[in-house]
């Protein structure tokens, strides 16, 4: 099944490095929740900015809840992570500060910004600092 | 209702009351109990046998406890009344009301007490606007316990009412049934609980430490707690008692602006102002933090690790965030969680990104603390980039903004932010985008101090350099863009096409303070400031007399901001003018005795041998928090302390009226060392 989610996962996976997650140590689990209610479970773990995904359940310090039409619209930039907490809609448990993390992962919405500039910006454009 | 309105809070939970502790909402009366921005009782009436009850007096025992004082029935008659009624109400995650009634006649009474209670559950946003509400309503009785409920979709937010004695419970209220012996009393504790955001527990199983999104709990000893704040404080001893007053003033009214976001496991960083705006600000923490950093370096900390765990990383034209930028503001209410409005954060602000990397040097300076400078080297390299690449809008080279964001972002997005404060000599509005002096200042500021972080603490000499070759560059172009040669002071801002928005501002103070100011043209932007044009007697006025959009009462565009002096007398010192420092210290400080030593907001710019008294500029905000900051940074500047190296230099400037002045036990990386100054500047001569 070509799959959003999935693929997503995969992909920060796959990117090993994520320099904005470099603050985080530990895991953070997402409970997806699909529409028959069945519960799909992702495990997102970060040492110093080295990322590893996992598919199902781990015991981890931050769990966040959503059911899967929110998830994949955060993915796709449409959501907002943080207005979703306050709505209810994204749940969490455990260390906070890996919320406000993790969500950093998800994209902006397609952006008028991106054609403003003069600076070539692109909308996956991240502020890479040279180390 | 305002004059007899009291208001108690802890964080961000707090209620606003009349004089006799009862809340009646209306859309004129914001009254009520609010917790994240979201109020949780809209009314709470107490009445006795049916009838509603009389203020004798009100004791406001801490910022976190009142004590109410009252007597049954209404109008001029309770002067014979048998009864008191005392409720005592202490804020926690909601509140706590102790109601206890006397009874001094020889007769024993029975009597019905009772509370109303209903929430509407508006957003500070609506209370206001009285908007329309979308969701439902519902009132529960369980376990003893009246629970208020408002529901929109998977938006929940609750209100748990119960008592310690026996009561009955309907939906809307409490009703006891009082048997009060001759002499004697009877006394019930009220307890209010809010709940914020209820994790389904079913489905977050399996986590490590489990925490419930709902407000933090209570420091379990408020009094306790604000003792522990004022001993850790530097202890003042001055001759002139009025700025012992101020001083202590401040002190207290800093406590209780501490907030401490979920995130922050329990540590605090200073809000904007009580009780609107006790919520994080970008621009409001980051100056506070500055302010206090010689008396409590712990806020700065605090301040640093939060703006950086909630810094942008992509573009939303809603929010107006890009990579790098650090938010404007934080809000948690209904609006803001269906995006009616931005707040989720909003990044709209120009000057919190540069004045993020100026924070993190001055108070690795003051303290030593160089591990969280390495902890957030990614943070404020990426503020750094995001003044370059995603703030350079007019292609010049200097930081400008422009909102994306037409119908709820800012329009200003500096710290005179109202509608009308960016104007020409002649009183017409620049276009945008613009770029303000200030805001030049404040990133050469944080580039330079930048490069010193680089240099000493990243390893990283190459970005260093780099960072001062373009501080340079900054500076010498920007002497020549903004300087205004007929006036020969800084223009307030370059507009869209890049010329010059000719006012003189108070905005040149920063400029001092930032550094950017060429040397040579320091002694005439210093005779600005304490000239007549701009300086009132009491303070620098935001406009300077003149200007086309000058009124001394005008909110950016004449009146006197206690912070922007603070700040102002600072640059003032950075350029070596401590004579005219102390001017502006006094000023403000002899003004701050007209309001018992808290300074407002803002005060109008009538020149001060006209009105004698400084006229408050009218405002819902009260105290706020640069302004409570702002007899701190004027006990820095007036002691001239400035930490070099692992030392504290002292180099007091202190003006006549206070006589000798010892700041003991000032917190720092020399860990705790005394500063002591005598008045020498005799501040009447200085101006005109």
């Amino acid at each position: 099944m070509a799959d959003t989610i999935s693929d997503f996962f995969q992909k920060l996976g796959e990117r090993r490095e994520q320099a904005l997650l470099g603050h985080m140590r530990g895991a953070v689990r997402f409970d997806v929740r699909g529409d028959q209610g069945q519960v799909d479970q992702w495990v997102v773990a970060v040492d110093s900015g080295a990322v590893t995904v996992s598919h199902g359940n781990a015991e981890v310090d931050c769990a966040i809840g959503a059911d899967r039409a929110l998830l994949e619209s955060l993915i796709k930039g449409q959501a907002n992570a943080m207005s979703a907490v306050l709505r209810g809609e994204l749940r969490c448990s455990g260390d906070v500060e890996m919320l406000l993390t993790i969500q950093r992962i998800f994209p902006g919405p397609s952006s008028e910004r991106t054609t403003m500039g003069q600076q070539g910006v692109h909308g996956d454009d991240r502020p890479s600092p040279d180390p | 209702m305002t004059t007899d309105q009291v208001q108690i809070l802890s964080g961000n939970t707090f209620v606003v009351s009349n004089g006799s502790g009862d809340i009646e909402a209306s859309s004129t009366d914001p009254t009520g109990l609010f917790s994240f921005d979201t109020r949780h009782l809209s009314r709470w009436v107490l009445t006795f046998d049916d009838q509603r009850l009389t203020a004798l007096s009100t004791d406001d025992l801490q910022y976190f406890e009142s004590r109410f004082f009252l007597v049954p029935g209404t109008g001029t008659v309770y002067v014979d009344a048998k009864q008191t009624v005392i409720r005592r109400r202490r804020v926690a995650d909601g509140f706590k009301e102790e109601l206890t009634v006397l009874n001094h006649a020889d007769e024993p009474i029975d009597v019905k007490v009772r509370i109303e209670a209903a929430s509407d559950f508006a957003d500070l946003f609506e209370v206001k606007d009285a908007l329309e509400k979308k969701g439902s309503y519902s009132n529960d009785i369980a376990d003893g316990r009246l629970r208020l409920t408002y529901r929109r979709d998977t938006f929940v937010r609750s209100t748990v009412i119960s008592a310690s004695e026996p009561c009955e419970i309907d939906p809307d209220g409490l009703t006891f049934q009082v048997h009060v012996e001759p002499q004697d009393a009877w006394s019930t504790d009220i307890d209010v609980s809010i709940i914020f955001l209820g994790a389904d527990p079913d489905e977050v199983a399996e986590v490590r430490s489990p925490l419930a999104w709902q407000a933090p709990s209570p420091v379990a000893d408020m009094a306790q707690n604000l003792r522990s704040w004022l001993d850790e404080t530097p202890k003042l001893e001055c001759e002139w008692e009025p700025l012992l007053r101020c001083y202590r003033r401040s002190l207290v009214d800093l406590a209780a602006l501490r907030f401490s976001p979920i995130s922050a496991g329990g540590n605090s960083l200073p809000a904007a102002g009580l009780p609107w705006f006790m919520t994080m600000f970008g621009r409001d923490s980051i100056f506070t933090s500055l302010q206090a950093l010689p008396f409590s370096p712990e806020l700065a900390a605090t301040t640093l690790r939060e703006l950086g765990l909630r810094q942008g990383t992509r573009f939303d034209d809603f929010r107006d965030e890009d990579p790098g930028r650090i938010l404007h503001e934080m809000r948690y209410g209904e609006m803001t969680a269906f995006e009616e409005r931005p707040h989720s954060p909003y990044y709209g602000s120009a000057d919190a990104t540069p004045l993020y990397v100026v924070l993190l040097d001055e108070y690795e300076r003051w303290t030593g603390d160089v591990q969280l400078v390495r902890d957030l080297e990614y943070e404020a390299r990426a503020a750094l980039h995001w003044i370059d690449a995603y703030a350079n809008l007019q292609g010049n080279g200097y930081l400008s903004y422009q909102r994306r964001n037409e119908a709820t972002g800012l329009e200003n997005q500096c710290w005179k932010d109202s509608w009308d404060s960016i104007a020409y000599h002649d009183g017409r509005l620049a276009g945008f985008p613009r770029a303000t002096c200030e805001l030049q200042g404040y990133t050469y500021d944080a580039k330079m101090r930048a490069a010193r972080l680089a240099r000493s603490v990243w390893g990283d000499p190459t970005f260093a350099d780099q960072l001062e070759k373009q501080a340079g560059e900054l500076k010498e172009r920007f002497n020549r863009d903004f300087w205004v040669e007929d006036g020969e002071f800084f223009a307030l801002a370059l507009d869209a096409g890049g010329a010059q928005v000719d006012s003189l501002t108070s905005n040149i103070g920063h400029l001092l303070w930032s550094g950017i100011v060429d040397q040579a043209k320091a002694e005439r932007v210093a005779r600005h400031l304490v000239g007549d044009r701009l300086f009132s007697g009491w303070g620098v006025r935001t406009m300077a007399v003149g200007e086309g959009r000058y009124n001394p009462i005008g909110y950016h565009v004449g009146t006197v901001w206690p912070f922007d002096n603070s700040f102002i007398a600072w640059g003032l010192r950075r350029y070596g003018f401590k004579d005219e420092a102390a001017v502006v210290a006094a000023g403000i400080l002899e003004a701050a005795e007209f309001f018992d030593g808290q300074l407002p907001e803002a005060f109008g710019g009538y020149p001060r041998d006209m009105t004698k008294y400084p006229v408050r500029y009218p405002t819902a905000c009260s105290p706020q928090a640069w302004s409570t900051g702002t007899p701190l940074l004027l006990l820095r500047t007036m002691l001239g302390l400035e930490p070099v190296g692992d030392n504290l230099v002292v180099d007091a400037a202190l003006p006549k009226t206070i006589g000798r002045l010892e700041l003991l036990d000032i917190p720092g990386r020399w860990g705790r060392i005394d500063a002591f100054g005598r008045g020498r500047v005799d501040t009447q001569m200085k101006t005109g």
